[in-house]
């Protein structure tokens, strides 16, 4: 899949407004749902029972999987390790064609999909029927699931109703009970007439040989009870060790799939089971064949950074909270989609096309705080995208601009002074509203802030100062605040300043590196790393405060990661990290000496959290009770944590999707009713600062610093607003 | 077979809490839940369903328990006929199956079952209502507990069922519809002193 092929499909699937509000009004509800299902239960707690139990499952695969042969084919079922998605194709073909065996059900199984199991069957001659209700559909309408819990998630009524009267040669109505009805009449004869069943499985105890399944429709049950030949298809990742470590696992499953305390129906096979087969006749052991399929998980196993991905259950939560999932669905993925569909095909189904789906994460890491399995995917996918980039280079473009540009302080900054001069015919009033030819997409639904005529690094002289230093604060400012929003970084030194801090900025620093780890340029990271560190080495400071929540998750938790194994830099890394802190942190922290100062700002205001804010340096919070200190009105938006969609350099890759996922965010904002929307990120403020300016220009958009700059206007220097 | 953390039910959740906390659970669920005092009263019980639901043809799995009750006059009585045949033609004949479960798990509204016999499987899933019986003293808290005290039976059967209401599906827009593949209905009785018959 090519980059163009990608964004056409993305494009699509965004004005196919049938999948996105499915999706987006699941997702709403889903998060509460969630919750509920939740209430008594130590998630937190559960999703660490389950990594371990998976990590240790996955460190110990293939002795499991011996062990779990043992056991099963004790039982009397028939074991095959299956190298790769043709061993067991060919395998289930074979015994089909062995028993004489025309007509086969199925119940939902994802490694199926994985092997394109149907596509083979049907070339082979052998009639697969696929049972559970949305995978029958999808079937019959020859297209592939979007949603790994939820598979025809994307189709309406109507179209399930015309693909119904397609296959039952009579007119259906678009009834949703009289079509389950149909479905259930139809497969019936289905499941009474096969031969061979061939079903999933959730997890495979190793050491007594069990299979567990778990099913809310019945088919399953019935796929495994009715035919007297029953195959399973199993991949590795699923063994546990012990029969008790189910618990767990089913406690997490269903109510993160589908907010259920339990599915319907949990399964549990161990061996052989006697059968009546369609003619009437009495098996006292049917024939249970289960396939333990490999297809790259072993080399996942073995992969320092990507075992991770094996702690998954598929519960699909992390694709029900993605923005991006929500806006195109299945077009996020292959066989598996979302995040960890990135990943799984990666490994498990088409390499190459994980190459350009990876770069749909916008990183906002909404996900890693749903993951059952306490999985870090967006780590996982920023690895994916620096192996990319390691293996085949980058473009000449970002070559010439991580490589030569902004490595070099100098260079890049005075790049950036003489954008400030090239831009003016495009800019009025400090904002750019038409960009020339192919840069207009970005601008399209939003306006951009011109780069600042002075940047932040030069009205350092002129900031406010405290009458008495109590202390003294070193400004990490960003590039963005830096060059675009000075106006923040003033509005902090003002707040600073009433609280008694003196500022200094160190003029060495430079851009924190963020955009070149997502770019995957791990070497340029570590460069822009260094410099920085160096800059604030000999600074005499308590503490390195930024207003950008990026720089902050940078500075603070990657550089120690990113440097770790250096035995100079790992160590001033640390030293680094330990004083950073962000803004709306700091400024809490003092907040007694602020409130006497304020004149109270008397408005209805928003909070908006900032992805990296609330998931990373896990503040939410703190700056909600400055804005209530501040004589703030605060009503929340729902949600309020969903991601913005800037993300960086995405909203140049994408504009579309940017936008779309921007403009669930202004919905939210103007569902709130609030005038001001609050944020502690300078990347959100540019994005939704832009989208509002478009959508209700009267609703502002403001940094914290800047709302409490405000509120002490006539007791520093500067004015701002 | 290294089955360790065999966990009795917890002495301290009392019987009465275990069973108020299923009958939530089951009942949000869609399952009808009843409660008899002995097997007389069970026996009764399901004869006024069988009447009530208008069955007119009833599969039977047999169980200490169904037999204990002899079900298969009960529901004569009742003017139903108890179906006929190979166990998949008495089963799909039925309007209603009977079978009886070995343990109920409170916190999810969850019933379990060894259904490694075929009968049963078959009748508690092919008709299209479900009547399950179960002594009240099989109850336990969790769905940890219910693993652990299989766990510590050694053995695991071959075919376990957990059953938690109707079969449900909600592949269509979401919306949430009962009764695809599996029963559209499920009741519950528990019976207090169903004897040796009930485990
Ligand atoms: S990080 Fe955000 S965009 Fe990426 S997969 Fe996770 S939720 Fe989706
Ligand atoms: S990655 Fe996590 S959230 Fe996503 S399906 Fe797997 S366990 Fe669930």
């Amino acid at each position: 899949m090519s980059k163009a092929a990608l964004r056409q499909a993305t494009r699509e699937a965004l004005a196919n407004t049938n999948v996105c509000s499915a999706l987006g009004k699941f997702a709403d509800n889903y998060v509460i749902a969630r919750e509920q299902a939740y209430r008594h239960k130590d998630f937190e707690g559960l999703r660490r029972e389950v990594a371990r139990i998976k990590r240790e499952a996955a460190e110990r695969m293939e002795e499991l999987a011996a062990q779990f042969t043992r056991e099963a084919t004790r039982r009397g079922a028939t074991v095959f390790r299956a190298a790769t998605a043709q061993d067991a194709r060919e395998y289930i073909a074979r015994l089909a064609r062995s028993r004489g065996i025309k007509t086969i059900v199925k119940s939902k199984s994802m490694a199926s999909e994985e092997i394109h199991l149907n596509k083979y069957l049907k070339e082979q001659g052998l009639d697969a029927v696929e049972t559970d209700l949305g995978e029958w559909i999808i079937q019959l309408a020859c297209q592939r699931p979007s949603h790994m819990v939820m598979p025809a998630i994307h189709m309406s009524r109507n179209e399930v109703a015309e693909i119904f009267s397609r296959e039952i040669k009579k007119p259906v109505e678009p009834e949703i009970s009289s079509m389950v009805q149909l479905a259930r009449r139809e497969l019936r004869r289905k499941f009474l007439s096969s031969w061979m069943g061939i079903s999933g499985a959730n997890i495979a105890v190793a050491e007594t040989g069990t299979i567990v399944m778990v099913t809310n429709e019945g088919n399953g049950r019935l796929t495994t009870t009715l035919p007297p030949v029953h195959v399973i298809i199993v991949g590795l990742e699923k063994l546990v060790p012990c029969f008790t470590d189910i618990a767990p696992i089913l406690e997490v499953l269903p109510r993160s799939a589908t907010a259920q305390h339990i599915t319907t129906y949990v399964t549990m096979i161990t061996g052989t089971v006697p059968a009546v087969d369609p003619d009437g006749n009495y098996h006292e052991k049917k024939e249970l064949h289960i396939i333990l399929l490999d297809n790259g998980r072993t080399r996942m196993a073995a992969d320092p950074v990507f075992k991770e991905a094996l702690q998954c259950v598929r519960c699909a939560a992390c694709l029900n909270v993605c923005p991006i999932y929500q806006l195109v669905g299945g077009v996020f993925g292959d066989v598996y989609t979302g995040g960890i569909g990135t990943v799984l095909t990666a490994f498990f189904t088409d390499p190459q096309k994980a190459q350009q789906v990876q770069n749909l994460c916008l990183g906002c890491g909404r996900c890693r705080d749903y993951c059952s399995g306490n999985i870090d995917l967006p780590a996982l996918i920023s690895e994916l995208r620096r192996r990319t980039v390691e293996r085949e280079g980058l473009g000449y473009v970002e070559k010439v601009i991580f490589e030569r540009v902004l490595v070099n302080r100098r260079l890049f900054h005075r790049l950036l002074k003489t954008a400030s001069r090239l831009q003016k015919p495009f800019a009025r009033g400090g904002k750019i509203r038409h960009l020339p030819l192919f840069l207009s997409g970005l601008t399209e639904g939003r306006t951009l802030p011109a780069i600042a005529d002075i940047p932040f690094r030069d009205r350092v002289g002129t900031l406010p100062r405290p009458d008495r230093a109590t202390g003294r604060v070193a400004i990490f400012s960003g590039c963005l605040i830096d060059f675009v929003y000075p106006g923040i970084g003033e509005s902090v030194a003002k707040v600073l300043a009433a609280l008694g801090f003196e500022i200094v900025h160190p003029e060495q620093q430079t851009c924190c590196g963020y955009p070149a780890k997502q770019a995957g340029l791990t070497n340029i990271f570590a460069e822009l790393a260094r410099q920085n560190i160096a800059a604030f080495a000999g600074i005499d400071a308590g503490h390195i405060l930024t207003a950008c929540p990026t720089c902050a998750e940078a500075l603070k938790f990657l550089y120690p990661e990113l440097l770790a194994g250096d035995p100079v830099w790992s160590k001033r890394a640390r030293a680094l990290a330990e004083k950073v802190t962000d803004f709306s942190s700091f400024v809490f922290a003092h907040r007694e000496k602020l409130v006497t100062f304020m004149i109270p700002l008397k408005k209805k205001v928003t909070y908006h959290d900032s992805c990296h804010l609330k998931r990373r340096l896990r503040v939410t919070g703190e700056p909600r009770q400055l804005l209530i200190d501040a004589g703030a009105e605060l009503v929340e938006m729902t949600p309020a944590d969903l991601c913005c969609g800037f993300g960086g350099s995405y909203s140049i890759k994408f504009p579309e999707l940017s936008r779309s996922v921007l403009d669930r965010k202004l919905q939210a904002v103007l569902g709130s009713g609030a005038e001001v929307v609050a944020l502690d990120c300078p990347g959100c403020q540019m994005q939704i600062g832009g989208g509002m300016d478009r959508q209700n220009p009267r609703v502002q958009v403001m940094h914290t610093a800047e709302i409490l700059a405000r509120c002490l206007a006539g007791t520093g220097r500067v004015q701002n607003g | 077979m290294a089955l360790n953390k065999a966990v009795l039910p917890d002495a301290n959740r009392n019987l009465e809490q275990l069973y108020e906390e299923f009958v939530t659970r089951a009942r949000a669920l869609g399952t009808e839940v009843y409660r008899v005092p002995n097997l007389a009263k069970a026996r009764e019980l399901v004869g006024k369903l069988v009447q009530e639901m208008g069955v007119r043809k009833v599969a039977l799995s047999e169980s200490p328990l169904v037999t204990a009750l002899d079900l298969a006059a009960a529901v004569a009585g009742a003017g139903a006929e108890v179906t006929g045949g190979n166990p998949r033609e008495r089963a799909e004949a039925a309007d209603l199956g009977i079978s009886s479960f070995e343990m109920a798990i409170a916190e999810t509204g969850t019933l379990v079952q060894d259904a490694t016999e075929i009968n049963r499987r078959l009748v508690s899933m092919l008709p299209p209502a479900h009547l399950a019986l179960v002594s009240t003293n099989r109850l336990v808290g969790t769905l940890q507990e219910a693993i652990n005290n299989l766990a510590a039976r050694g053995q695991i059967p071959g075919y376990l069922a957990f059953v938690s209401g109707p079969s449900r599906t909600a592949d269509i827009e979401r919306v949430l519809t009962i009764g695809v593949h599996g029963p559209g209905k499920v009741v519950v009785i528990f019976i207090d002193e169903g004897g040796d018959a009930g485990e």
